[in-house]
């Protein structure tokens, strides 16, 4: 009998099992206690989730949380994309700089950040007294506090996030593919937009996720560079647990955001193997 | 970002500053960068607590200087019963959660009196034994079932002294009023204070406030919105102030002299109606300490030098009448309850928040975001 399970089961499995066991119940024991929150707190039943239909304010601020990580997502892809590109071609001593450089502010505290970008962008900050000073402009501009400041400190700190799979990806890449493609004749960005960009496709996929889903939980940045008027899912949250103990909503939207990623994950395991995004071997 | 920062915040670096009259805006944003570190660093909890000691739950900073010597020296003279902190911050949620689970690690937590009504009633918390504590030892209404309040903050504003130094604006009228004072304006994110203050900037006195009527609150403040910011921290009202990017801020009344010296007086503190909110002591239900305990050291943060100690040390006022006429001159301007400007203040009802107090916040964030 052993032999016929030894069949079946790889021995990893055994090697495996404890830690398995470990995070199946530190992971979804909670997890599993908040969906159970969502369905009876403050009384059984789905009214928490029937407030997604009734409730104008919620469905307003989960539009806002997509909107602003869809955007966010878009930006930091795209800046993180010219940053792996430049970085992959670029002499392997200067590699290492710019990769030190891309390290320093990954590891940077998302608060240090946050009001850096107050000091610089702010009302009295350094560009707005250099601008005014060079008289381009006579009154401050409003780079931080509303939307725009949400999206600059989003994006800035999503970049790393960006770059590090794309590199990955490009530096796996085979470059005798790309030499082909110019020795048969084509253009330069020929070759970059029918070879280059669809052998990048795992690595566009790998850094659209991983932006998305951390931006989806962001809640410092939104809080202060916001103004208080860009209230997002995480931030909306947390009030109902510590605030107005609405513990029901916080949970049916703690929920609604795990489904969210799952759903957004399968969809996009339909279009390509999910495991060739996350590193894994493309056969 | 959380509601009721206030004691945090003022802990944090409010302290520091108010004692020695001055900080400047370098030290301050190390300070705010330096609060979020800390913040997160005591979440892990350094609560422990056992029968012989006391554990108080507050916001860190500069408590273990201010409350243990006003507090906990004198308690631990009287007891042989030291004073611990745990400094992660009572919010609601995190006091229900505690006592949910079964391992109350505080004592006693320095709170809102709102804390007191909104938990009470659902078994959360230990009743204030009334034998022990002094009713008459604070104001009148600020004496509930499961909490009493010894010291007061509030909720008053600043203004551009630049901007309007020939009409200065005496009210929340002209807080509101863009047209007659142009210019932004900042506010409190977590409701609190703003609709108050809404409210009375559209004629209602402010004896009349409660139960407040929360359209008319939110429309006058939905009015404003453009020219608005919302804070949700002390320190985020402070930097709206001194960097200009207002020139009238909502702000906790003690900040007040902080930022006066700050910009060299161009901004002036009003504590025309500014509003009184009763902070309070209020004791998670089966606390480690035991009741009894709990109660006598309630009694002894009643006495009126420790009161002015805390006054001294944070800028938190008394709320014992005792120590009213106590309040040195030079704390008066900001004081909630000296002669000079205890008739000029509005009191907040605590009953009326701990029963609609997440309604109204819920209803506050759908309006301003």
């Amino acid at each position: 009998m052993i032999d016929s399970l030894r069949k079946h089961v790889s021995p990893g499995w055994v090697l495996v099992a404890p830690f398995l066991m470990l995070v199946v119940v530190l992971y979804l024991g909670p997890i599993l206690n908040i969906l159970w929150l969502s369905l009876t707190d403050p009384e059984p039943g789905l009214q928490n989730y029937q407030k997604l239909y009734t409730n104008d304010t919620l469905l307003r601020i989960i539009w806002t949380t997509f909107r602003i990580c869809l955007i966010t997502t878009i930006i930091s892809v795209a800046f993180g994309y010219s940053i792996a590109y430049a970085m992959v071609h670029a002499h392997k001593k200067r590699q290492k700089l710019m990769l030190t450089l891309l390290l320093v502010s990954f590891w940077i505290s998302i608060l240090v950040r946050t009001f850096s970008w107050l000091m610089l962008l702010g009302h009295n900050g350094l560009l707005n007294n250099a601008l005014e000073t060079l008289n381009i402009i006579s009154e401050p501009v409003a780079f931080v506090r509303n939307e725009l400041g949400v999206l600059i400190g989003m994006v800035h700190y999503m970049v790393p996030y960006a770059v590090l799979p794309l590199l990955v990806n490009m530096q796996t890449l085979d470059t005798r593919v790309m030499s082909a493609s110019r020795n048969l004749g084509a253009t330069g960005s020929q070759t970059f937009f029918r070879i280059y960009l669809p052998l990048t496709k795992p690595g566009i996929v790998a850094a659209c996720l991983l932006v998305f889903i951390l931006s989806l939980g962001f809640y410092v940045t939104p809080a202060i560079l916001g103004g208080g008027k860009v209230l997002m899912v995480a931030e909306y949250i947390s009030v109902q647990l510590l605030v107005t103990l609405k513990w029901g909503t916080a949970a049916m939207l703690a929920a609604l955001m795990l489904f969210g990623v799952l759903a957004l994950l399968y969809i996009m395991s339909k279009f390509m193997k999910l495991s060739t995004v996350f590193g894994g071997s493309t056969s | 970002m959380q509601d009721k920062q206030f004691m945090r915040e003022t802990l944090f670096e409010g302290a520091e500053a108010f004692k020695a009259g001055r900080m400047n805006r370098r030290s301050f944003l190390t300070l705010c960068a330096m609060a979020g570190v800390a913040s997160s660093a005591v979440m892990v909890g350094d609560a422990e607590a056992a029968a012989n000691e006391i554990v108080m739950w507050n916001w860190g900073g500069q408590s273990e200087e201010c409350h243990g010597n006003a507090i906990g020296k004198p308690f631990e003279e009287a007891t042989g019963m030291p004073l611990r902190f745990d400094t992660s911050g009572p919010l609601q949620g995190k006091i229900r959660e505690m006592v949910d689970s079964g391992n109350v690690t505080a004592d006693v937590c320095d709170g809102d009196l709102f804390d007191a009504i909104a938990l009470g009633p659902s078994g959360h918390l230990e009743a204030i034994d009334y034998d022990v504590v002094d009713k008459a030892k604070t104001l009148p209404n600020y004496a509930v079932e499961h909490g009493v309040s010894i010291i007061l903050y509030g909720y008053a504003f600043v203004y551009d002294t630049e901007a309007y130094g020939d009409t200065p604006p005496n009210s929340w009228a002209d807080f509101f009023d863009t047209a007659k004072f142009p210019g932004k304006r900042s506010l409190y994110k977590w409701a609190n204070g703003s609709l108050e203050a809404a409210l009375m900037a559209d004629g209602v006195s402010k004896d009349e406030l409660y139960p407040l009527d929360m359209d008319r609150a939110l429309a006058k403040l939905v009015a404003m919105k453009d020219d608005s910011l919302y804070w949700g921290s002390g320190s985020e009202a402070h930097s709206m102030v001194v960097n200009g990017e207002v020139s009238m801020g909502m702000v906790w009344q003690n900040r007040g002299r902080n930022i006066e010296i700050d910009t060299d007086d161009r901004y002036k503190l009003v504590m025309n109606e500014a509003l009184a909110m009763p902070g309070a002591y209020i004791v998670p239900k089966g606390n480690p300490a035991g009741r009894e305990a709990i109660m006598k050291f309630i009694a002894t943060a009643q006495d009126p030098a420790a009161q002015l100690q805390l006054l001294e040390c944070l800028g938190m006022t008394p709320s014992n009448p005792e120590a009213f006429a106590m309040i040195p001159e030079d704390q008066q301007p900001y004081a909630i309850t000296s002669a000079m400007n205890i008739d000029n203040v509005a009191f907040n009802d605590p009953v009326w928040w701990g029963e609609n107090g997440g309604d109204a916040v819920n209803a506050f964030l759908e309006a301003i975001s």
